[in-house]
């Protein structure tokens, strides 16, 4: 019995890494960026929500405008920088992300001074619940919503032309130029549904984890090691991920010895897969990293 | 190796930096002393972050996770064995040199943007290990920590006073350039050039790959430890907080900034990384407002100024030498 209510506990928590772990294999995949600045984004929409709630917006403004600034922002480091590194190596392209990452953090220490603050949001209240356990409906709606991203972005990748054009790109982007695939637009375009994902994410990781702009920046760490099972591209398999590496960190709780290093378990997983998945490879003639 | 190959601009920081230090020693006051003493140290971990990175291509996103530990082992060198400071020294930073070979492992399977995540990925475990077993300080165990002890770790006997502690960490990064430098001008550092150009044609030129690249990542290893056991001194007891996986990508960050290829970039790191915030605090500003720019010369840094902050420097005093 135990078992299952660990494992479920572990599941709505996975829920959150999987949903952050979707949008950044999403612009990934497009184009080739690892964003480091997704944790960033999703503070920063959360904070400027808290704020405007402060103010006594309505809630849903509040979450619109967390959007927003996600959608804004990112479309703007899409459009600024990322073209001038969009021939460099993916790691140059990644710590780029990462300066993105600091400048915002630096914006939001200068903004709200540390202190504790909490986002309650409407979804808090409702619960259901499953044989003794209680679920929030906020927690519910991150496992639906990686759920509905998952299988959309699966739809729209596989189905639809623009889907069709990001492909192409992820895989040679010269090459898709020269076929006529607009790169500017469609890179655009993940920029900014990822961010748009981002600004959403922030607000349940607000919500769930602790609304500190530090503490949901670094939430990426984690989140990168679900991506990293995924090999930074597969969107299914990064979600399943996602749940798996909550489920077994929360069933270490079981587990006396491993008890207190439950909260590695991402790093491990990631670390293990990475290393599973380059077995017997030689890196002396490889050409791509 | 020879010094008369240094080229002639290089002198000039080099003076700067050895005015500095002495009007650190004659002028700074209890805290200055205390936040140069750790731009000293982190010159060192910042140098071995750019040595990874301008020999054999890699970027590591764990050297403050490799400074804790070093400084791990030298607390717990130090409260076991009782160990003169310099032999705690060395435990720290031959420990964290080991750690530095099992990551080149993964570094002969992979590299960049894949092994940067393995580097990153073991900073984030480290924290969380680090966070359950604490810092020695100076209880019975393994693990030697007690929530009531307090043992501090004594200074080495040259340097008991906090000015004379901050020459020993000059001196030990001093040392540590040199370790390097003589492995760059040596046979390693032209293995490294080859293998940064091409594995296949280094191998081709009968460059042992596997040896160089291993080795290369055991000195930067060993370099990021060796600071971490020089932290543990400057305090005297290390908290588990202070090597969250946030700093190991901040100095790396900052090293790009700072530059790579020149010995000074690495100093230039570390006193954005320790000065500048501390700067910023005493001047009534928030320090981490620093964090803005640190990450839009990031940005620069990488689409425009690969050399760093170093790099541009040298240019100037290059030009200035021309006229």
């Amino acid at each position: 019995m135990a078992f299952w209510l660990f494992l479920m506990s572990g599941l709505a928590v996975g829920a959150l890494y999987a949903l952050g772990g979707v949008g950044l294999v999403l612009l990934n995949r497009a184009t080739g960026v690892l964003n480091f600045a997704y944790g960033a984004l999703g503070a920063l929409g959360a904070m400027c929500a808290w704020q405007a709630m402060q103010w006594g917006w309505p809630e849903p403004c509040a979450w619109a405008l967390s959007m927003a600034i996600g959608l804004a922002i990112s479309l703007g480091f899409g459009a600024l920088v990322a073209p001038a590194l969009a021939k460099r190596e993916p790691i140059v392209k990644a710590l780029a992300t990462l300066g993105l990452a600091l400048s915002l953090l630096g914006v939001m220490n200068l903004l709200w001074v540390v202190t504790p603050r909490r986002l309650s949001l409407a979804y808090d209240a409702l619960s259901i619940d499953l044989g003794g356990l209680r679920i929030t409906a906020t927690r519910l709606l991150a496992l639906a919503a990686g759920l509905a991203v998952t299988g959309l972005m699966g739809l729209f990748l596989a189905r639809t032309r623009v889907g069709l054009m990001m492909r192409a790109i992820a895989e040679n982007r010269e090459a898709a130029a020269i076929l006529g695939a607009p790169i500017r637009k469609v890179e655009a375009l993940a920029w900014g549904l990822s961010g748009l994902l981002a600004g959403f994410t922030g607000m349940l990781f607000g919500d769930l984890v602790r609304l500190d702009p530090a503490v949901l920046t670094f939430m990426v760490i984690p989140i990168v090691a679900t991506t990293v099972v995924g090999r930074l591209t597969s969107i299914p398999v990064t979600f399943a991920a996602g749940l798996f590496i909550g489920a077994v960190e929360s069933l270490s709780a079981l587990a006396p010895p491993l008890a207190p290093f439950r909260l590695a378990s991402p790093f491990v997983v990631a670390i293990f897969m990475l290393l599973w998945l380059n077995r017997g490879r030689a890196l002396t003639f490889a050409d791509k990293d | 190796m020879s010094f008369t190959r240094w080229p002639r601009q290089q002198w000039a920081p080099a003076l700067a930096v050895g005015l500095a230090a002495l009007a650190t020693i004659f002028l700074a006051n209890g805290l200055w002393m205390k936040v140069l003493t750790s731009v000293a140290i982190f010159t060192l971990t910042a140098m071995s972050v750019a040595l990874l990175y301008r020999r054999l291509g890699q970027i590591s996103l764990g050297h403050v996770a490799l400074m804790g530990l070093g400084g791990w082992v030298a607390l717990r060198f130090s409260h076991g064995f009782s160990l003169p400071f310099e032999l705690n020294l060395l435990a720290g930073g031959v420990v964290a040199g080991l750690v530095g070979v099992a990551l080149a492992y993964p570094a002969l399977r992979m590299r960049g943007l894949y092994l940067s995540l393995v580097t990153l990925m073991a900073a984030g475990g480290f924290s969380i290990v680090v966070n359950n077993t604490q810092f020695p300080n100076g209880a019975d165990g393994f693990l030697g920590f007690a929530v009531r002890a307090t043992a501090y770790m004594p200074r080495p006997v040259l340097a008991q006073s906090d000015a004379a502690y901050f020459i020993y960490c000059l001196v030990v990064t001093g040392l540590g350039f040199l370790l390097v430098h003589l492995h760059e001008a040596g046979k390693p550092g032209r293995a490294w050039a080859l293998i940064r150009r091409s594995e296949a044609t280094a191998m081709a030129a009968g460059v042992n790959v596997t040896l160089y690249k291993v080795w290369g990542f055991a000195l930067s290893g060993f370099l990021a430890g060796a600071a971490g056991a020089l932290l543990a001194g400057s305090l005297q007891l290390l908290d588990a907080h202070s090597f969250p996986p946030a700093d190991s990508v901040m100095i790396c960050a900052l090293t790009i900034v700072g530059g790579a290829w020149n010995w000074f970039g690495a100093l230039i790191a570390a006193l954005l990384f320790r000065l500048a915030p501390a700067l910023l605090n005493d001047w009534g500003l928030n320090g981490n407002a620093a964090y803005i720019f640190f990450g839009l010369a990031l940005i620069h840094a990488l689409a425009t100024a690969p050399r760093g902050v170093a790099g541009k420097l040298e240019e100037a005093l290059a030009a200035g030498n021309r006229k």
